[in-house]
């Protein structure tokens, strides 16, 4: 009895001590900002779209976790950048200018609409990548300079 | 065995509470733009030709900082930039007509034209704004009034177009 209850404790620390981002195959989950969002050069009341196929320009986030892992992705998505004196600059994210892509089905990359959570299937390798595009929008009056914002993809995988 | 029945129960809870736990992870990206300083054009001097007389044909050198026609453009600091021009066949006054033609044109990063650089209005030019963001576009041209050239005030519009 005592052997088992002891059993019980030291099953009860090690789940307080494991970290929450290892799966069930002790595989962590791994999310990485790849690559930001480059609009380039605009000009004053021009609006300038990147679109999620721009290989150059489009935003990429690269997944890795256990293979078959269901997963839903959301993204805190900001409104405007920030620029110089606090300037903003409007940005604008549309229904399809988010992207799914496993490297098993390169070919059906999947698009969907990043201001809602998309709910998928990591492939059998437990990896993706997922493209952002968006539409910049400067004012007629917008003060030059450099604009940024932050763009956060949460990853949760599903019970 | 009341104690074994305890463990077993807390065993599954934690079994249990492990299995249904959602671990998430995230990561950030930055979306970057450059504003660039909107172009600004003002038509700063007239292309002044004066007095002419009937017969006389009359020339404005763009390189006249006095009678050359002169806009003023400011923009992005060290930024290339095309100028097109819209440039007229003729002056008119009322049902009158003047030809002109022969235009010149001069573009220099400062109004007293130091370091100009000639070019043809006709095609065009291709300059950039200075490192203050600026630059001046003179315009010359000749005025060819016929011998019974009818006496007024002739005019006509140079538009000038200027973009990144």
């Amino acid at each position: 009895m005592k052997t088992l209850t002891w059993l019980v404790i030291g099953l009860a620390l090690l789940e307080a001590t494991v970290p929450p981002v290892l799966g069930a195959q002790g595989k962590p989950l791994n999310v990485t900002g790849v690559r930001g969002i480059t609009f380039g050069v605009v000009f004053p009341g021009v609006p300038r779209v990147v679109l999620r196929t721009d290989a150059a320009n489009a935003g990429q986030f690269d997944i890795g976790h256990a293979k078959f892992s269901p997963i839903q992705i959301t993204f805190v998505l900001p409104a405007v950048m920030t620029g110089p004196a606090r300037a903003t600059m409007p940005l604008v994210f549309g229904a399809n200018d988010a992207r799914y892509s496993s490297p098993e089905t390169i070919t059906s990359q999947v698009g969907f609409d990043p201001r809602v959570p998309y709910a998928t299937t990591l492939d059998k390798n437990g990896r993706a990548a997922v493209f952002i595009g968006g539409r910049a929008q400067p004012l007629s009056s917008q003060r030059a300079g450099n604009y940024t914002a932050t763009i956060t993809m949460t990853i949760t995988v599903l019970p | 065995m009341r104690i074994s029945k305890l463990s077993l129960a807390v065993l599954a809870l934690v079994i249990s509470a492990s299995a249904a736990q959602a671990q998430t992870n995230n990561a950030s990206i930055t979306a970057t733009a450059a504003v660039q300083t909107p172009i600004n054009v003002v038509g700063a001097q007239q292309l002044n030709f004066g007095n002419v007389f009937p017969g006389v044909n009359k020339t404005v050198a763009a390189t006249d900082l006095t009678n050359a026609g002169r806009f003023d453009v400011t923009g992005q600091a060290s930024t290339p930039v095309t100028l097109t021009f819209t440039l007229p066949a003729t002056l008119s006054s009322g049902a009158n007509t003047m030809p002109i033609d022969t235009y010149t044109g001069i573009s220099a990063a400062t109004s007293a034209q130091t370091g100009g650089v000639a070019f043809n209005p006709v095609t065009g030019a291709n300059p950039s704004l200075s490192g203050a963001g600026a630059l001046f576009v003179w315009i010359g041209a000749r005025v060819t009034p016929a011998t019974n050239q009818a006496q007024g005030t002739y005019t006509a519009n140079v538009t000038m177009t200027v973009v990144y």
